[in-house]
């Protein structure tokens, strides 16, 4: 078929290049798990499939971008992730108040994604919007790879939050606790674990780390009202693939993701990306689903 | 000391419970046993805070608990085994345990009450990072009983422990449950397994229909006819 | 109405002639297209209850189907609208044949699997097909209409009108009610013998033909088609949200949905107030999900529409289909069916036989496997050993609509009717798949016999919700009744109810024996066992240790050990 541009024959790439996207790979990968840590836990143990939390990551990227000239972007982080905190337990009342099912959470946190998009598109426009900070221009070289300092920041809120949350889910009382009332909320009441309370605490900690996820949106990326959606399809392949519920699960799945992208884009034509991520959640969907929720 | 006042539980827009009167005298043993369907577990369940009563009255050493909210009621000394143990199947045995001494009371006294519920199963010993779902009913009716014990409970609820356990392991459950009365707690059992409920305790209940129909000393229940006729139709 | 019904159709079809602006031609082909896609949508997901995020990506293969051949090689443009349909049709049913088969795969799973669909699908179409620039598409137009904008909204008018039929006649006929009842209960729907499986592909492939057909006459109106327009997520959500809006039970509300959805949204064309635009519909869809979850359409018909009862046939007692004959000859034989759950052993090898003509007791402490029996001879769960032989032909191994087409059926020990269906339509639905595969006219006379016979009548119109756990009971009942069994089990009617309700319900029981049905009678309330039965099996801990007459067996030692319990401590 004659079409215009686009070359499809596959390219064998440099070491360097070969290392460089992999290393990219594991950037983009770890905010994927970043962005997937709130949406498994709140899927997970809240059984709330909350689609606004892209939409929330990326209301707080904005925040950030917009305070960036005068308000180094932490100390924004400061005060919007608190903020969040109390955003994500009014969420998770609303949907209690209101007993919506699991399927219906979709549907409406699908609604709130569109009013929170609408808003930011109305504020900030359509437009691409990049932020410009010192932390953006801070790079090291590494033997012949590049590493920016955004990216280990991802990196390591990433790590630090997941493997955090992991250890406290493990190690302490009420971690232990949120695990038996996903299981079954009525005994664990019963010795002594007050479900309603933790649900609150899942549902703002999902919030804040949204919060997290957006300023790392903000310091390696454009931001766009339409990136919203571009998101959400990825990182709930990380999700669902690292495993509903694990804190740890979509850092490493979202690893695997944007490692393979990325050697896909450097191997053949970039537009063939997106392909790798859905057929192996499919895979993971058709022979594996009763790892899932 | 535990009373339930005509208590009324509604089970759908049906009574499964009506108008029972009990009480569980500090350090008792106390059996209710009733045909299938006759309230049994709805009766435990709203004992234990779980099942919401829809009239009457619980009081624990007088104070009314029937409108406490359920993660409360393990604080006045309350602990329940479940119909069908309930473990928390993903936790291992040992989180379980842990789990039952959640409540801050219970947890300051987590390291002695772990020892004593070893020594009470020692099986328990060799399996405590298996998940709990893992291991065999006698297992785990264990583990569901030692968790219940972790909370340091003055009052015992039982609800028909030897379900699906072979005779032999229901002899081991029974002892456990003699030893744990012997130490000063008090114990509601539901049983199917009669005889040896009925020898366990000094006192029993006889539910049927979701009402009380018999009440009084083992060995006047076991040869009223209410009993035979119930259970073996002859 | 069919007056009115022939004007509409009239008026519709003579827009393109009336030299109206451009505007209202476009205006009327988007509000058209909306109804196509959003009805297609539901003839699925709102019917069977398989929400698909997907329906996106079907719509965008008959796009990029009619690009492909009209815009790229050059074909007619009207040939290439049948295999647009087609092209859509055949990859739903290939993703249909995978999906469907997985038990796990439903509920949020199945639409976030759509949704990837969608993702996969306009990578190829934007990789094999499009390239990336998209695809012209500069077609002659048939000359049906002055103009081209006309003769597209004509096309699409038959489309429209080609789809609301398919939706009504599916909403009024058996394939309807079966997906329905799998929207409801899959599970049950499937022991009452609807073939789910079957059931669901066909829906999906008439749901995706449509809208690849949909698509294929939008790739012409457009006529620039590109890979990120076709393949977008509002497309997606928007069926959702105007099926959701207008009501998904029925089959006129999805197109409500789109009516009201449409007009809304082109109220805000102007630039700056589609955003707003976007906002008030995320808006609606909060209040639609939480507020209205029965729809416009469905919560004006609860509140207005009276449902006119049917004629009712002249009620005869019910005529036996099966004569009723004792003999010694077993018409159920199990021989060691073995099933574990998570590591109990439920059944550990049992051995039974049924007589034809008898009523048999089944009885047991709790957790024997008296339930786990019942469900792995009707076919809810699978045996892991062992065989089932019915009249000769073996169950293991059979899937369980093919178990009640044989002559099969029970009751649940809880309640399970249908809930969103009436009383009336959950006693229509094992005759109308049973044995008797019956239409739906005859079915509901059917009904109407058992729901007399066991006095539930006056509820017939209700919903089950209604019914108190009595009714409900015999409910159960009349629903396994319905189907005209050869073997019938009954799995603790009689728990729950008072002793008068009891005398009513044993009654009943031996009114049914007399029609000639072989019953197999789970009980835990003795005397009526005792009363009612031929001959007694008693179960413990998965296995069968007596059967016999019932006086003989409640004395047998090993029975009164496992009833009572020997005094061990």
């Amino acid at each position: 078929m004659g079409r215009a541009g686009g070359e499809d024959h596959l390219t064998v790439p440099s070491a360097t290049l070969l290392g460089q996207s992999v290393l990219s790979g594991v950037f983009i990968g770890a905010l994927y798990g970043l962005l997937g840590l709130g949406l498994s836990l709140s899927w997970g143990m809240l059984r709330q499939v909350n689609l606004a939390h892209f939409a929330l990551a990326f209301l707080a990227g904005y925040l950030t971008f917009q305070f960036s000239g005068r308000l180094d972007p932490f100390v924004t982080l400061a005060v919007v992730a608190p903020l969040f905190f109390a955003l994500g337990m009014a969420l998770h009342w609303f949907l209690g108040r209101f007993s919506v099912t699991l399927l219906n959470t979709l549907l409406v946190t699908f609604g709130l994604t569109s009013i929170i998009e609408a808003g930011i598109q109305w504020y900030w426009t359509a437009d691409f919007h990049r932020m410009e900070s010192a932390y953006a221009a801070v790079r090291w070289k590494v033997g012949p790879l590049f590493v920016s300092l955004p990216d280990l920041l991802t990196l390591g809120f990433a790590l630090t939050l997941s493997l955090g949350m992991w250890g406290v889910l493990r190690f302490t009382d009420l971690g232990k606790a949120m695990r038996a009332t996903t299981e079954d909320a009525p005994i664990a009441a019963a010795f002594g674990v007050n479900e309603k309370l933790l649900g609150y605490l899942i549902s703002g900690l999902a919030a804040a780390v949204a919060a997290v996820a957006g300023l790392c949106l903000a310091l390696n990326h454009t931001l766009a009202p339409v990136q919203i959606y571009a998101w959400m399809g990825v990182v709930f392949a990380a999700v669902m693939m690292g495993g509903v519920g694990s804190p740890v699960g979509p850092l490493l799945a979202g690893i695997v993701i944007g490692v393979s992208e990325a050697l896909t884009m450097a191997v053949s034509n970039p537009t063939w990306a997106p392909l790798v991520s859905f057929s192996l959640l499919i895979a993971i969907l058709l022979f594996r689903p009763a790892r899932l929720s | 000391m535990y009373e339930v006042s005509n208590v009324t539980v509604n089970y759908g827009a049906a009574a499964a419970v009506s108008d029972v009167r009990l009480r569980i005298d500090p350090g008792e043993l106390v059996v209710v046993v009733g045909p299938n369907g006759a309230g049994k577990s709805t009766l435990i369940n709203a004992m234990a805070g779980i099942h919401a009563v829809a009239s009457g009255h619980l009081s624990v050493d007088g104070s009314d608990i029937t409108r406490e909210p359920p993660h409360r009621f393990c604080d006045r000394g309350i602990a329940i085994v479940p119909e069908g143990r309930r473990l928390f199947g993903n936790l291992s045995v040992r989180e379980n345990l842990e789990l039952g001494s959640y409540r801050a009371e219970a947890r300051r006294a987590r390291a002695d009450s772990l020892r004593r519920v070893c020594a009470l199963f020692p099986m328990l010993t060799e399996r405590m990072d298996a998940p709990a779902g893992a291991l065999s009913g006698g297992q785990q009716q264990m583990v569901a009983i030692g968790r219940a014990l972790m909370a340091r409970p003055r009052f015992l609820l039982l609800d028909e422990p030897s379900l699906g356990l072979s005779p032999m392991i229901v002899q081991d459950m029974f002892r456990a449950i003699r030893e744990i009365n012997a130490e000063g707690v008090a114990v509601l059992l539901v049983e199917q397994n009669i005889a040896a409920a009925l020898e366990l305790a000094r006192r029993g209940y006889v539910l049927d229909e979701g009402r009380v129909v018999a009440e009084g000393e083992p060995a006047s229940l076991m040869s009223r006819p209410e009993i035979q006729k119930a259970y073996l139709g002859t | 109405m069919k007056i009115l019904l022939a004007v509409g159709a009239a008026v519709l079809c003579a827009v393109p002639f009336a030299g109206l602006p451009a505007f209202y031609e476009t205006f009327l082909y988007l509000l058209l297209s909306a109804i196509v896609l959003a009805t297609s949508w539901n003839l699925l997901s709102g019917y069977s209850g398989y929400f698909s995020f997907g329906h996106g990506a079907f719509f965008g293969v008959g796009v990029y189907t009619t690009a492909a051949l009209a815009g790229q090689l050059g074909w007619p443009f009207l040939w290439t609208l049948p295999l647009a349909a087609l092209a859509a049709m055949v990859l739903g049913v290939a993703l249909g044949a995978v999906v469907f088969r997985v038990r796990a795969l439903r509920g949020e799973l199945f639409a976030l699997l759509t949704l990837a669909i969608t993702f996969v699908l306009s990578t190829i179409a934007l990789n094999a097909v499009d390239g990336g620039p998209g695809i012209m598409l500069n077609v002659d137009m048939p000359k049906i209409a002055p103009t081209a904008s006309g003769v597209l909204y004509l096309l699409m008018l038959a489309a429209a009108a080609l789809t609301l039929w398919t939706a009504w006649a599916m909403f009024h006929s058996r394939f309807g009610t079966g997906l329905f009842a799998i929207h409801d209960d899959e599970d049950v729907a499937e022991v009452m013998g609807v073939p789910t499986y079957r059931f669901k592909l066909a829906a999906f492939a008439i749901s995706c033909a449509l809208a690849g057909l949909a698509g294929g006459i939008h790739a012409v109106f457009v006529s620039y088609v590109t890979v990120a327009e076709t393949f977008s997520i509002a497309l997606a959500v928007n069926v959702v949200l105007m099926s959701a809006l207008g009501g998904t039970r029925h089959w006129l509300g999805p197109a409500v949905g789109a009516v009201a959805i449409t007009v809304l949204l082109y109220a805000f064309t102007s630039g700056g107030a589609a955003v707003a635009g976007r906002a008030l519909s995320g808006l609606i869809l909060i209040i639609v999900i939480v507020a209205m979850p029965e729809g416009i359409l469905g919560q004006i018909l609860k509140r207005f529409g009276t449902k006119k009862a049917p004629a009712r046939p002249v009620i005869r007692d019910p005529v036996s289909a099966n004569p009723r004959k004792e003999s010694a000859e077993p018409l159920l034989v199990v021989r060691g069916a073995a099933k574990a759950f998570k590591g109990v052993q439920a059944l550990a090898g049992v051995d039974l036989e049924v007589r034809r003509g008898e009523i048999l007791g089944l009885v047991g402490p709790n957790g024997s496997g008296k339930s786990t029996l019942i469900n792995v001879v009707s076919g809810h769960y699978a045996a892991d050993g062992g065989s089932i032989r019915f009249e000769g032909g073996e169950l293991v191994g059979t899937p369980a609509h093919r178990i009640a087409r044989a002559g099969i059926a029970r009751t649940y020990q809880i309640p399970r009717p249908f809930p969103q269906l009436t009383v009336l339509q959950n006693v229509a639905l094992p005759p109308m798949f049973g044995q008797v595969a019956m239409d739906r006219a005859r079915a509901e006379g059917e009904a109407w016999r058992w729901l007399a016979f066991t006095g539930l009548e006056s509820k017939a119109h209700r919903l089950p919700s209604d019914l108190n756990l009595h009714e409900r009971k015999f409910l159960e009942l009349a629903r396994a009744l319905a189907s005209r069994p050869k073997l019938l089990f009954l799995d603790e009617v009689l728990s729950g109810l008072t002793p008068a309700e009891m005398d009513g319900a044993l009654r009943l029981i031996r009114a049914i024996r007399e029609q000639g049905a072989t019953i197999v009678f789970v009980e835990h309330v003795m005397r009526a066992v005792m009363e009612l039965t031929d001959r007694v099996a008693v179960l413990t801990y998965g296995k069968a240790i007596a059967e016999g007459v019932p006086a003989e067996v409640m004395r047998n030692p090993d029975v009164v050990t496992a009833y009572l319990g020997a005094a061990h401590v």
